[in-house]
């Protein structure tokens, strides 16, 4: 368990990139995301300057998204780069991403309960290190106070899942 | 009825016993995530919304406006007894702060504090009254084409005063605008980018992505950062203040205010922009500068008074013009459109019992705050120590359940997941996410109104640069140029630098 007081510290994976060459990236990225959009947008109904229709917006804005990242590209790929580094890949915040991405596939078939209880126990082991009896008794309080608060007290009906 | 007549039933309905509670509920969960490093206003505001869902607006609106101003009060607790910002617009307080608190002064820091931002609040709120009514008259008469300048300003203003690089700030208010025009076509009904998902007729989930892109990616930075938190928790007999603290913040309060409702109104980074600007001018007109950064109680005076001030005047676009000009308030605008209640000009005709009912609520919140922050900062303080790694958990489920509740679909919580991902590793590289929300929430309006003029225009473009347009360019052009003079002026980028490099 992790000293009270303290923020838990998890290790560090070995991806520190460089910033200038880690922002180029992520400017093609958004440049990418642009044209995606703005070739959807195309194959909408475009209307005219005078009478836009639906597609006219999203094509503008797609277009604008590129021409503004190609920007941001360029001024990094100009610019020396001091060094700087840009760390990603710690190992708690790639844990808390796959547990969030598995309650998002199993929050309807398992339920919001069983999901969310596995959800809070295993986050409990992995982060902060607490013996798994601990985490599967504090999983199981949570829920009961989950089902009480927002099933009793607020009527909202979450799935349950097979049971 | 006059206004006075709908202040005294905004009263009623605020001092009913649903309407004390819930705006103690409001008030209370406020301070907390104030209190709590990565939980702001925005991400508890956005937690507690399915609860509002089964009361009526006016409760609801109640709840979620004092959870708002209570996270800006509750921010400042940990500023000053640790040394950690609750919430970005106490970033400020930290410096001349925690520096009292050392020096074994904390009380009186508190206790400034808690009472500038009371006046603070309570001067914006006075704003709000007064000028909202009015604005909203006068934006009944104005058309699509003003309409559409209007929310241009914001967006333009938001980039402007943006305190990191502007060409970023910029690509994030077009991509927002862009990923609001995922849904139906407002004006034709066809499907825009949903590949045939059903669940993304109606547009991408606001509430998911707030959560993803400031919640989940706030937890996620948080979760890389290693500290030992030690606070220092005063007596409650050590919160009377001296003469010579009155002394020496009583005109920094009266200026917090000024800047504080100023800044307000400004749609952007507002309350944190205030902070620092308030941080300047206090250094600026001191007559003993170098006590700055060594524990001045005006360097904690000034920003806490201006930072709640913001609260009150930043409601004014949202309830009279219908758009935010802070991600809370986009946050409120969200919550009452899920309640039926078009938050804009016509708000105060079809809705006067919701406007008033808020005004009312919040001088009633800001007493509550008061008196709730006192005596019980030992109790906030406490708080800190439960380990983040707990923390962590309750928050996301809590998060998980709440975007769930709003449209009942499994495919909101994958925008949660991937938005915060995404809003972590934007945030990596010096992407704001506050622009992104703002334009997102603005999209749909910008793009109808835009149409519709040209429509009623026969096509016509010059309908953007009517007499009415004009006069709207020109007054906002003019008070931006004063607001960023201002700003530069008293440097608060290079502050906001200094801060984050000193971090």
């Amino acid at each position: 368990m992790s000293e009270p007081g303290k923020v838990s510290a998890g290790r560090l994976l070995p991806l520190a990139i460089s910033a200038r060459n880690g922002g180029i990236f992520m400017a093609g990225l958004l440049a990418l995301i642009g044209l995606v959009f703005a070739w959807q947008a195309s194959l909408l109904d475009f209307g005219g300057f005078d009478l836009p229709g639906p597609g006219f917006f999203p094509l503008v804005l797609g277009v604008v998204v590129f021409a503004f990242s190609i920007l941001i590209a360029v001024e990094g790929f100009r610019g020396e780069g001091d060094g700087e580094t840009v760390e990603l890949g710690h190992r708690d915040v790639l844990i808390v991403l796959a547990a969030l991405a598995a309650v998002a596939a199993l929050f309807e078939p398992l339920g919001a309960y069983l999901s969310l209880g596995l959800f809070g126990a295993v986050l409990l082991v992995v982060l902060a290190r607490v013996s798994v009896p601990l985490a599967i008794v504090s999983a199981c309080i949570a829920m009961a106070a989950c089902w009480y608060f927002f099933q009793v007290l607020l009527g909202l009906e979450l799935p349950i899942g097979p049971f | 009825m006059t206004g006075f007549d709908q202040l005294v039933g905004g009263f009623a309905v605020a001092l009913s016993w649903k309407g004390l509670l819930y705006c103690f509920i409001g008030c209370l969960w406020g301070t907390i995530v104030g209190v709590l490093p990565g939980l702001g206003p925005l991400a508890g505001m956005t937690l507690l919304l399915p609860l509002t869902f089964g009361l009526e607006p006016s409760i609801g609106i109640i709840m979620l406006t004092g959870i708002f101003y209570g996270a800006m009060y509750g921010g400042s607790t940990t500023s000053i007894l640790v040394r950690i910002p609750g919430e970005a617009a106490s970033v400020v307080t930290c410096i001349d702060g925690y520096e009292m608190a050392k020096q074994g002064r904390a009380g009186p820091a508190l206790m400034i504090s808690a009472v500038g931002s009371f006046i603070g609040g309570t001067v914006s709120i006075l704003g709000l009254m007064f000028i909202a009514p009015p604005l909203a008259k006068v934006m009944i008469a104005i058309g699509p084409s003003v309409e559409v300048v209007l929310m241009l300003l914001a967006l333009s203003v938001i980039t402007l005063v943006s305190a990191g690089s502007r060409i970023k700030t910029a690509l994030m208010v077009v991509l927002g605008l862009l990923l609001g025009s995922i849904g139906l076509d407002n004006l034709t009904g066809v499907a825009r980018f949903t590949f045939g998902n059903t669940s993304l007729a109606g547009g991408l989930s606001f509430t998911a992505l707030a959560i993803g892109l400031f919640g989940v990616s706030e937890i996620l930075i948080n979760l890389e950062k290693t500290e030992t938190i030690k606070a220092i928790t005063p007596k409650l007999r050590d919160l009377v203040p001296r003469w010579k603290d009155l002394r020496d913040s009583a005109p920094a309060v009266a200026r917090g205010s000024i800047i504080g409702f100023i800044f307000g109104i400004i749609p952007g980074v507002s309350h944190v922009v205030s902070t620092f600007v308030s941080y300047a001018i206090e250094k600026k007109f001191s007559k003993h500068p170098e006590e700055f950064g060594k524990g001045a109680i005006a360097g904690v005076a000034g920003p806490e008074t201006a930072n709640n001030a913001v609260t009150g005047t930043a409601m004014i676009p949202l309830l009279a013009l219908g758009i935010p000009s802070i991600p809370a308030t986009a946050i409120l605008l969200s919550a009452l459109t899920i309640h039926g209640v078009q938050p804009g000009p016509l708000l105060l005709t079809d809705h006067p019992e919701v406007f008033w009912s808020l005004v009312a609520s919040m001088y009633i919140g800001n007493i509550i705050l008061l008196i709730l922050n006192l005596p019980l900062v030992g109790i906030f303080v406490n708080l800190l120590r439960i380990p983040y790694a707990w923390l962590v958990p309750i928050i996301l489920i809590i998060s998980i359940i709440g975007v769930y509740s709003v449209n009942f679909t499994a495919a909101d919580i994958w925008i949660m997941v991937i938005s915060g991902a995404a809003g972590y590793v934007l945030r990596k590289f010096g992407y704001e996410m506050a622009p992104l929300l703002l334009a997102l929430v603005l999209g749909d309006r910008l793009e109808a109104s835009f149409r519709l003029a040209l429509t009623m225009s026969g096509g016509n473009y010059a309908t953007f640069a009517d007499k009415a347009s004009v006069i709207v360019l020109t007054s906002a052009l003019a008070i931006l140029l004063a607001v960023q003079a201002l700003a530069w002026a008293f440097g608060y980028r290079k502050a906001i630098a200094d801060e984050a490099e000193s971090a």
